[in-house]
């Protein structure tokens, strides 16, 4: 196994190595560059543009740029934004990533647990009529035309109802006077978030082996209120009450994206629920768990389940790597200033050290969980372990 | 091959065509599905038909040239400046239908209360123009067809490439594993990395993408992508079943394995994929032309795009014709592939059916 992770890391690192520079050479090949826009503007003097070329290095011949580049990014140097231009990409992604990632990691929490549950739903009440308008309406979501559904939910909930904001993550006069920025408040609604969905997830796995349903359920409720408590008190007290009213106003421009993506996200999961519950139903201890004279909502939820999940969470593991990707179009209609704007302005400015870190960055992230993925797949499955190897 | 083999072969293929058809019959929603495609096959048929019998006169209902010369009669009035009033609840009310505003009529000669005759563009849908037409003037439904000639090309044409790579180079993989599967897995690894909208981007920066060029780049993407994974996992279960194995013994070579037992055994899941990606081609293709960054004359996603970059999309349903097409065709013809691979799954996996 130890041969078999070191083989592979050393796989990893080449390839990141070629991502790496087939990455440069394609941003390089797009025609133009960033500053050319400083040939349009008469005021300037007439070598402004070849000086400015010469200061950011965008002068000497691509081979050595590339060079350059790659030596610099091992030693932990991304260079500078050429739109942005006294900050480095780092600071430029550290500000970004927390917005991208409060809205998707609330989306994705939400449309994962809703499409578990339908799929389960799904794969039990089979050929029941209720089964077929759950799927009709699952698959009109899960193919629906993303940026037409979204503008249509805009105009709908902020045009015509007027209810919620039109684009953007706050509101400018709110945040005037405000004594931190943003990311702050965003940082430590992060946090927020990650502790109470630890909190009730510790609750549901403690509770797991209660064998009585109605002691269960109640249990996890009565979790559910402890955190509403707890939060209430956490948002009362101390600094938190100082920035309540920003982080309030963030969570509102957060609804109708939330709700929008989930609507469309959760139909993915259902459906791949329901095909891999379908195929556990037919398995023989199911029918043994029948023959014992379980309950029906036992066998579903304890036997068929549990099992079922285990495809559908590695699916999940690869969703969040596309995360990012997918928040460009999200991003983009909803003009919330996240991650996927970022990599959409620096790839249409050719702002090519943003661009490239950004690109690296996911690249990591998704060589990262498909490695994990793998070893999973050759712990959980000797048959592909062995013949892999082999 | 002897002409008995060649007939017990045929038999053979039309007993299992009629069984899985027996069996795609059952499901319901796969049906529907079938007759969703084949709906929007026969739209994109027809229009090619409709201008060489000379039942549309090709200088009106052109998807992208066409215009319609017709003029018609609208009364002026003037819209308030407050509302409510008594005619108009709110601002989006007036003018109504039939009427125009005076300040948008750039003639000195017409007061309000005359009949104003000009052609209305965009117009609503009429008993020439079934769907109406839009702010140039074209026909909607015609530009529709032709959507739906751009949705097929394209989508079945992506997936085919893709569909064919990835199944040849999984099985591959799986078969000879060792450097070449590592070598695939890592090329796979490669292209999962980019992100694939900015990919495009990048791409339609310095390549006019044409349908041709986008309907190869999406197949080649997602052929070398991740279904070359899935392939090969599928194709390793192959690969131990006995009869591989004694097609060894007997002396089989290795490309006589990897195309005449292996392949067959993976093409029912290459299907699979291949029906699942038309519907992701469909809506890249429709993002993209969305986006602005496709040299496309005419396809859905570049109606709605019109459609919100002339501000109509936030004027509700009045201008409903601009909006509603465009949008239900690019999810009904995706939902329609999408029941169909649904159907088929429960044809080749045996533990999806009722029974």
């Amino acid at each position: 196994m130890a041969k078999y992770l070191i083989n592979r890391a050393l796989q990893m690192f080449l390839v990141f190595f070629i991502f790496l520079t087939s990455s440069y050479l394609l941003f390089n090949a797009m025609p133009g560059n960033a500053f050319q826009s400083l040939l349009l503007n008469p005021n300037l003097p007439p070598d402004a543009y070849e000086k400015t070329l010469a200061l950011y290095g965008l002068d000497k011949p691509l081979f050595e740029r590339l060079q350059l580049y790659i030596i610099n990014f091992f030693k932990g140097d991304f260079g500078y934004s050429y739109i942005y231009f006294p900050k480095s990409p780092v600071e430029l992604i550290a500000e970004r990533l927390p917005r991208t990632l409060m809205l998707f990691s609330i989306v994705n929490i939400f449309a994962f647990y809703t499409g578990f549950l339908v799929g389960k739903i799904l794969a039990w009440r089979r050929g029941s009529k209720s089964e077929t308008w759950i799927t009709i309406t699952s698959v009109f979501s899960y193919t629906v035309f993303y940026p037409w559904f979204a503008l249509l939910m805009l105009y709908f909930f902020g045009l015509k109802l007027g209810w919620l904001p039109i684009g953007k993550f706050l509101y400018p006069e709110k945040w005037y006077d405000a004594p931190f920025d943003s990311d702050v408040i965003f940082v430590n609604m992060i946090w927020f978030t990650v502790i109470i969905t630890l909190v009730q997830f510790i609750a549901y796995v403690l509770t797991r082996n209660i064998e009585s349903i109605s002691i269960r359920r109640n249990l996890r409720f009565t979790s559910f209120v402890l955190i509403l408590i707890g939060s209430y008190f956490y948002w009362g007290t101390g600094e938190a009450l100082v920035r309540r009213p920003y982080a309030a106003d963030i969570a509102y421009h957060m609804i109708l994206p939330v709700f929008t993506v989930t609507l469309l996200a959760f139909a993915g999961t259902a459906l791949l629920t329901r095909t891999t519950m379908m195929e556990v139903l037919k398995e023989d201890y199911i029918l043994t768990a029948r023959a014992k004279g379980l309950s029906q909502k036992r066998i579903r939820d304890r036997h068929a389940a549990r099992t079922a999940l285990l495809p559908v969470v590695t699916s999940f593991i690869f969703t969040i790597v596309t995360i990012i990707d997918g928040s460009v179009l999200t991003e983009q209609i909803f003009s919330w200033p996240g991650m996927g704007q970022l990599i959409l302005q620096a790839v249409l400015r050719e702002d090519i050290p943003v661009a490239m870190a950004t690109f690296s960055f996911l690249g990591i992230f998704a060589l990262v969980a498909h490695f994990l993925a793998d070893i999973s797949y050759a712990y959980l499955d000797p048959r592909i372990r062995i013949k892999s190897q082999g | 091959m002897s002409n008995i083999e060649k007939e017990a072969r045929k038999k053979i293929r039309r007993a299992a065509i009629n069984k899985n058809w027996t069996l795609f019959k059952q499901s319901r929603l796969g049906i529907v599905g079938l007759g969703i495609v084949l709906f929007f096959a026969f739209l994109a048929v027809l229009q090619p038909i409709l201008f060489l019998t000379g039942v549309w006169n090709e200088g009106v209902y052109d998807p992208v040239v066409g215009y319609e010369p017709e003029r018609f009669e609208l009364l002026v009035v003037e819209c308030p400046q407050q509302y409510p009033t008594e005619k108009y609840q709110e601002p989006n009310d007036c003018p109504a239908r039939g009427e125009v505003n005076k300040v948008l009529v750039f003639d000195p000669s017409v007061s309000v209360g005359d009949y104003y005759e000009t052609s209305l563009q965009p117009a609503p849908p009429s008993s020439k123009h079934i769907l109406g037409t839009d702010s140039l003037g074209r026909d909607i439904f015609s530009q529709l067809m032709e959507g739906s000639q751009v949705a097929f090309l394209l989508g079945l044409l992506s997936a085919t490439v893709g569909v064919a790579l990835s199944t040849i180079l999984g099985s591959i993989a799986a078969f000879f594993g060792g450097r070449v599967d590592a070598y695939l897995m890592r090329q796979s690894d490669l292209v999962l990395m980019l992100p694939f909208l900015p990919l495009l981007f990048i791409i339609s920066a310095f390549v006019e993408l044409k349908v041709w060029h986008l309907a190869v780049v999406l197949g080649i993407l997602g052929g070398l992508g991740g279904s070359v994974i899935t392939i090969k996992s599928a194709a390793l279960q192959v690969k131990v079943k006995p009869f591989v194995d004694s097609a060894r013994i007997t002396g089989g070579s290795r490309m006589r394995i990897l195309f005449s037992h292996i392949l067959p055994n993976v093409a029912p899941l290459a299907l699979l994929f291949m029906v699942f990606s038309v519907t992701g081609a469909i809506a890249s293709e429709s993002v993209l032309s969305f986006l602005g960054l496709l040299n496309i004359d005419m396809s859905w996603g570049l109606m709605i795009y019109l459609s919100q970059t002339d501000g109509y999309i936030f004027s509700g349903l009045k201008y409903w014709w601009l909006i509603l097409p465009a949008g239900l065709s690019v999810t009904f013809l995706a939902g329609g592939f999408y029941l169909v691979g649904r159907g088929l799954d429960e044809v080749f996996n045996p533990r999806l059916r009722d029974r």
